[in-house]
């Protein structure tokens, strides 16, 4: 593994986008020019050379030290090579993946890998609101690729999520799977209150629900073939981390009817 | 040549090229399993007659299936990747769809891709629905006993080899019929290929042409022992029966591995079962691309 170590060396005091840290602009650019990047996000103007020291040789992996829950966007645009942090992330890590991975070990802010379309994203801790999201102006959150989240996941993950996975070792928040239109999204302790709220298709599983919306039927037990090849995905993509196989049989909402109505809530308990 | 009282002709058996595609057929049990895959392999003996000449390579543990059920591989083969697409749409709609707890699979892995769920998908009606994981998609179908799970493509390679053969001649039909059964049995532990004919034999051998307009393939009257004299025959005065072994393969290398198998097993019995000879079927070289010669393939 080579790569460029940045380690932060203060607290910023303003919001820093990381967005042009890639290990593709990294491999096109001097490294003196990267450290004249602009990464501020006020008049100040913040150099990337100004907050950071660098070590090492470019390569495939970039490696962030210190990292504190200011710096944004990091991974975005990602094609090849991984992005390990160390530490928190803010806003819109891993926006707009498309291949390589990102680490995060620490904690992660909302729109965690929104707009993703492949590519891996694994975060230690928690990670806040709308996980695999969208912004304004996306016509899709999530398009593909894994986001792993070893802790919480805030509300309305996977919004407007056409495909990919999202498996949460924690509890997923409220509204989970909103506006959904495919994909699957997998936690291991339940979802919060009102989970697919206009959900087209798309799987949302886990062992239980807080509340359902009246517009989720029971559509019974079943044993269902798919399930055991998502388990061996996540065996394949996780190895010892993967989680527990999914059970033989699992109680099947079908919802949401107040839309198309082929996605499913499947409760593992 | 003799070997264990067998005459080994010194000839080679002349193979095409072909393109060869697979499924993975899952089932509850393997029982099911096998009956969606035998179904699906039925009518697929001979390309020119059957369109696709299709068999089981072997069965799968719960461990090398996508979904952790008892399986097996089905290989198929037809005369072009399009050809084998129709072939393969068709079987397994009406044979892999049809059966009871089945799911299919891709059985081959290559850059090429050819539709495998892609027409069956429109059985669910609408209901249907795809589950896209890494870079592989299945389709949901809903059916009366759940759901059909079927991938979306499968590989296809068009550097397979059909036709590779190994005749055997003897005078005892009986036993010529025993030590072919274990000439297949042999060739079934060989990964990457079938035999596509019934058991994995065939007695009806043919030669190119026939004196009926038509007609594109005729009984192989030089090897039929009851027209030895009328004909400028192949067989010997002793031969009383002749079986034939087919066999596809994915690669060329295959196809040779598994006749060297077959003739392995048959020189290992010996004539004790009545097998005078072994032989090849070839059209003089000139057809086929690939040429197996036996004098090769001997243990």
């Amino acid at each position: 593994m080579s790569g460029l170590t940045f380690r932060l060396t203060s607290a910023p005091v303003e919001r820093l986008d990381l967005s042009t840290l890639t290990p593709k602009v990294l491999a096109s650019t001097p490294l003196a020019d990267v450290l004249k990047l602009n990464v501020g996000t006020t008049k100040s103007g913040v150099k990337l050379g100004d907050v950071f020291t660098v070590s090492g040789k470019p390569g495939d992996t970039i490696i962030i030290e210190g990292s504190t829950n200011k710096l944004d966007f990091v991974g975005t645009d990602l094609e090849h090579g991984s992005v390990i942090v160390e530490g928190d992330v803010g806003v819109g890590a891993g926006r707009n993946m498309r291949s390589g991975r990102l680490d995060i070990r620490g904690d992660a802010g909302a729109l965690l890998g929104s707009g993703i379309g492949g590519g891996e994203i694994y975060v230690k801790g928690s990670a806040g609101s709308q996980v695999g999201g969208l912004t304004p102006g996306d016509k899709f959150g999530m398009t593909g690729g894994l986001i792993v989240i070893d802790g919480q996941a805030g509300d309305r993950a996977g919004d407007r999520m056409r495909r990919g996975t999202i498996f949460i070792r924690g509890k997923c928040g409220s509204f989970a799977g909103s506006r959904m239109v495919g994909g699957t999204i997998w936690t291991e302790l339940g979802f919060g209150a009102d989970p697919g709220m206009l959900l087209r298709r798309g799987t949302l599983i886990g062992p239980s629900v807080d509340q359902f919306l009246p517009t989720f039927v029971d559509a019974g037990r079943h044993d269902l073939v798919i399930l055991p090849i998502l388990s061996r995905y996540l065996r394949e993509k996780l190895g010892p981390k993967a989680p527990k196989a999914l059970p033989g049989i699992v109680r099947k909402y079908a919802g949401d009817l107040a839309t198309v109505g082929k996605g499913e809530i499947l409760i593992t308990a | 040549m003799k070997i264990n009282g067998i005459e080994i002709d010194d000839t080679f058996a002349e193979a095409f090229g072909m393109a060869g595609t697979g499924v993975i057929i899952t089932a509850d049990t393997m029982k099911w399993a096998r009956v969606a895959a035998v179904t699906m392999s039925g009518f697929g003996t001979s390309v020119i007659g059957a369109g696709a000449e299709v068999g089981i390579d072997r069965e799968l543990s719960p461990s090398e299936t996508p979904d952790g059920r008892p399986g097996v591989r089905v290989l198929l083969f037809g005369f072009s990747p399009d050809a084998a697409a129709n072939q393969l749409k068709t079987r397994v709609g009406q044979c892999v769809l049809t059966s009871p707890g089945s799911a299919c699979y891709a059985g081959v892995e290559s850059e090429k891709r050819i539709g495998l769920g892609k027409g069956p998908r429109y059985f669910g009606d609408g209901f249907q629905t795809a589950k896209k994981l890494g870079d592989r998609r299945y389709w949901r179908i809903p059916v009366m006993d759940g759901e059909f799970v079927i991938e979306e493509t499968t590989g296809v390679v068009t550097d397979a080899v059909g036709g590779g053969n190994i005749l055997m001649l003897g005078n005892d039909r009986a036993g010529l019929l025993q030590t072919a059964e274990a000439a297949v049995d042999a060739i079934g532990n060989v990964p990457d290929v079938i035999t596509p004919f019934p058991g994995g034999i065939v007695r009806s051998g043919s030669k190119v042409g026939s004196k009926y307009k038509g007609a594109i393939a005729s009984t192989n009257d030089a090897f039929c022992p009851t027209l030895r004299g009328r004909v400028k025959s192949e067989v010997g005065p002793d031969t009383i029966a002749v079986l034939e072994i087919v066999i596809d393969g994915l690669t060329s290398k295959s196809v040779a591995d598994a006749m060297r198998a077959g003739i392995k097993t048959v020189l290992e019995i010996g004539a004790a079962k009545g097998v005078t000879r072994i032989t090849a079927g070839n059209y003089g070289g000139k057809l086929g691309q690939h040429h197996y010669k036996l004098r090769e393939l001997l243990p």
